[in-house]
C-alpha cells in the first residue's frame, strides 16, 4: 500500500466518518486533546524546571521524573489517540498542512531527545540526584525539552488557522475560521 | 450586550487584533500554554491532599510550591483571554459556552482561594491524612477546571454543543 493510498483509507474509514458526521465528536475530542495536551506540558515543564535547577536541588530528580513522567505518559496516550481521530477526519489536509508537518517534526525531536536523556545523561544521575549542580547535559536536554514542547503547541494552534477545507465554500457563505 | 459587542468590535484595538494575522493564535498558544501551568499546578496540590503523589512533603509546602505559579497563570490567562475577547467581542459574547465558562472562571477562582485558605490551616496542624471534605474540594476543584477547559473550546462549536440553547442557533 503507497502512502496516498494510506491515507486515503485513513480518511475513510469508519471512526473518519465518525468524526466527520457527529455534532459533538469534534469539539469533545479537541477540548480532551487541549486538556491532554497541556498535562503533557505541564508535567514535562516540572521535569525540565527540575533539570534547569529551578526551584532548588532538593527533591530527587529520580523522585520528579518517577512521578511526573506517570502522568506524563497517560496524558500523551490520550493525547495521541484525541489527535489521530482529529487526523483521520481530514488525513488529506493534515498531510500536506506546513504547521502539521512541523509540529511532527518538533514531537519528534522532543522524542529523541528524551531518548538521549535517559539513555546516556540519566545513567550518572546517583551524582546529581539531589543537593547537587545539575551536569551541563541535563541542563540542555531540559531546556531543549521546554523549547521543543512549546514549539509543539504553537504549531498545533497554528494548525487550525492554516489547513483550511477540503471543498469549496459557496460565495456569500460566512464560516467561522476561527477554530 | 449586542450593541456592547459591535461598538467594542469596531474600535481600533479590536480592529488591530482581528487584522494583524498572527496575533489571534499567538494569543491563543499562549493561552493554551498556560493552561498546561495552572491545570498541572492545581492537579499537584490536589493530588497531594489525595494522598497520591508529592507525599514525601509536606501539603502546606505544595501549596507554597504551586500557588504562584497558578495564580501568575491565571493573571496570564486573563489577560490573553481579555484580548482575545477585544478580538472578537460578538463571537464570544454570542456563544452560551462563553458564559458557562466566565461562570465557571469565577466559580474556579473563589474556590481555589478559599480552598487554598483551608488547606493552609488543615497543613498547620500538619495532618497524616486530610477530612473527607477537603479531599473532596479537591476533586471538585479540578473537575472545575476541566469543564472550563471544555467549554473554552466549544465555544467554536457553540450551535453543535448546545443546539437551540446556543443564540447561534
Amino acid at each position: 500500500m503507497d502512502f496516498a493510498s494510506l491515507i486515503q483509507t485513513i480518511q475513510t474509514s469508519a471512526p473518519a466518518q465518525w468524526m466527520r458526521t457527529s455534532l459533538a465528536a469534534m469539539p469533545v475530542v479537541e477540548a480532551i486533546h487541549v486538556l491532554a495536551g497541556a498535562i503533557v506540558f505541564g508535567t514535562i515543564l516540572i521535569v525540565d524546571l527540575r533539570l534547569l535547577g529551578f526551584p532548588d536541588t532538593r527533591r530527587p530528580v529520580t523522585r520528579v521524573c518517577s512521578e511526573m513522567l506517570r502522568l506524563t505518559w497517560i496524558a500523551f496516550a490520550v493525547s495521541l489517540t484525541a489527535g489521530a481521530l482529529m487526523f483521520a477526519a481530514n488525513a488529506h489536509t493534515y498531510v500536506g498542512n506546513t504547521a502539521f508537518r512541523l509540529k511532527m517534526l518538533a514531537l519528534l525531536g522532543a522524542g529523541v531527545n528524551m531518548a538521549l536523556f535517559h539513555g546516556i545523561t540519566f545513567r550518572t544521575v546517583g551524582a546529581w540526584d539531589r543537593n547537587a549542580p545539575v551536569p551541563v547535559a541535563a541542563r540542555i536536554a531540559g531546556a531543549t525539552s521546554l523549547l521543543l514542547w512549546v514549539c509543539v503547541i504553537f504549531l498545533a494552534r497554528w494548525i487550525g488557522f492554516t489547513k483550511g477545507y477540503d471543498f469549496k465554500i459557496p460565495p456569500n457563505t460566512h464560516i467561522d475560521f476561527q477554530f | 450586550m449586542e450593541s456592547f459587542a459591535a461598538w467594542l468590535q469596531a474600535t481600533p484595538a479590536s480592529n488591530a487584533i482581528k487584522t494583524v494575522g498572527w496575533v489571534i493564535p499567538l494569543l491563543q498558544s499562549i493561552h493554551i500554554l498556560t493552561i498546561g501551568v495552572v491545570f498541572v499546578s492545581c492537579l499537584m496540590i490536589a493530588l497531594r491532599v489525595l494522598a497520591v503523589m508529592r507525599t514525601d512533603e509536606p501539603a502546606g509546602a505544595v501549596w507554597r510550591r504551586f500557588a504562584p505559579w497558578m495564580w501568575s497563570g491565571l493573571a496570564v490567562m486573563a489577560a490573553t483571554g481579555a484580548t482575545l475577547v477585544v478580538g472578537e467581542p460578538e463571537r464570544e459574547f454570542s456563544a452560551i459556552s462563553f458564559w458557562m465558562k466566565m461562570a465557571l472562571v469565577a466559580i474556579g477562582v473563589v474556590g481555589t482561594a478559599l480552598y487554598g485558605r483551608s488547606l493552609k490551616a488543615a497543613a498547620g496542624g500538619a495532618p497524616a491524612e486530610f477530612r473527607r471534605s477537603m479531599k473532596a474540594a479537591s476533586i471538585l476543584i479540578v473537575v472545575v477546571w476541566i469543564a472550563v477547559v471544555f467549554l473554552g473550546r466549544a465555544i467554536a462549536y457553540d450551535k453543535q454543543v448546545w443546539g437551540s440553547l446556543s443564540p447561534h442557533a
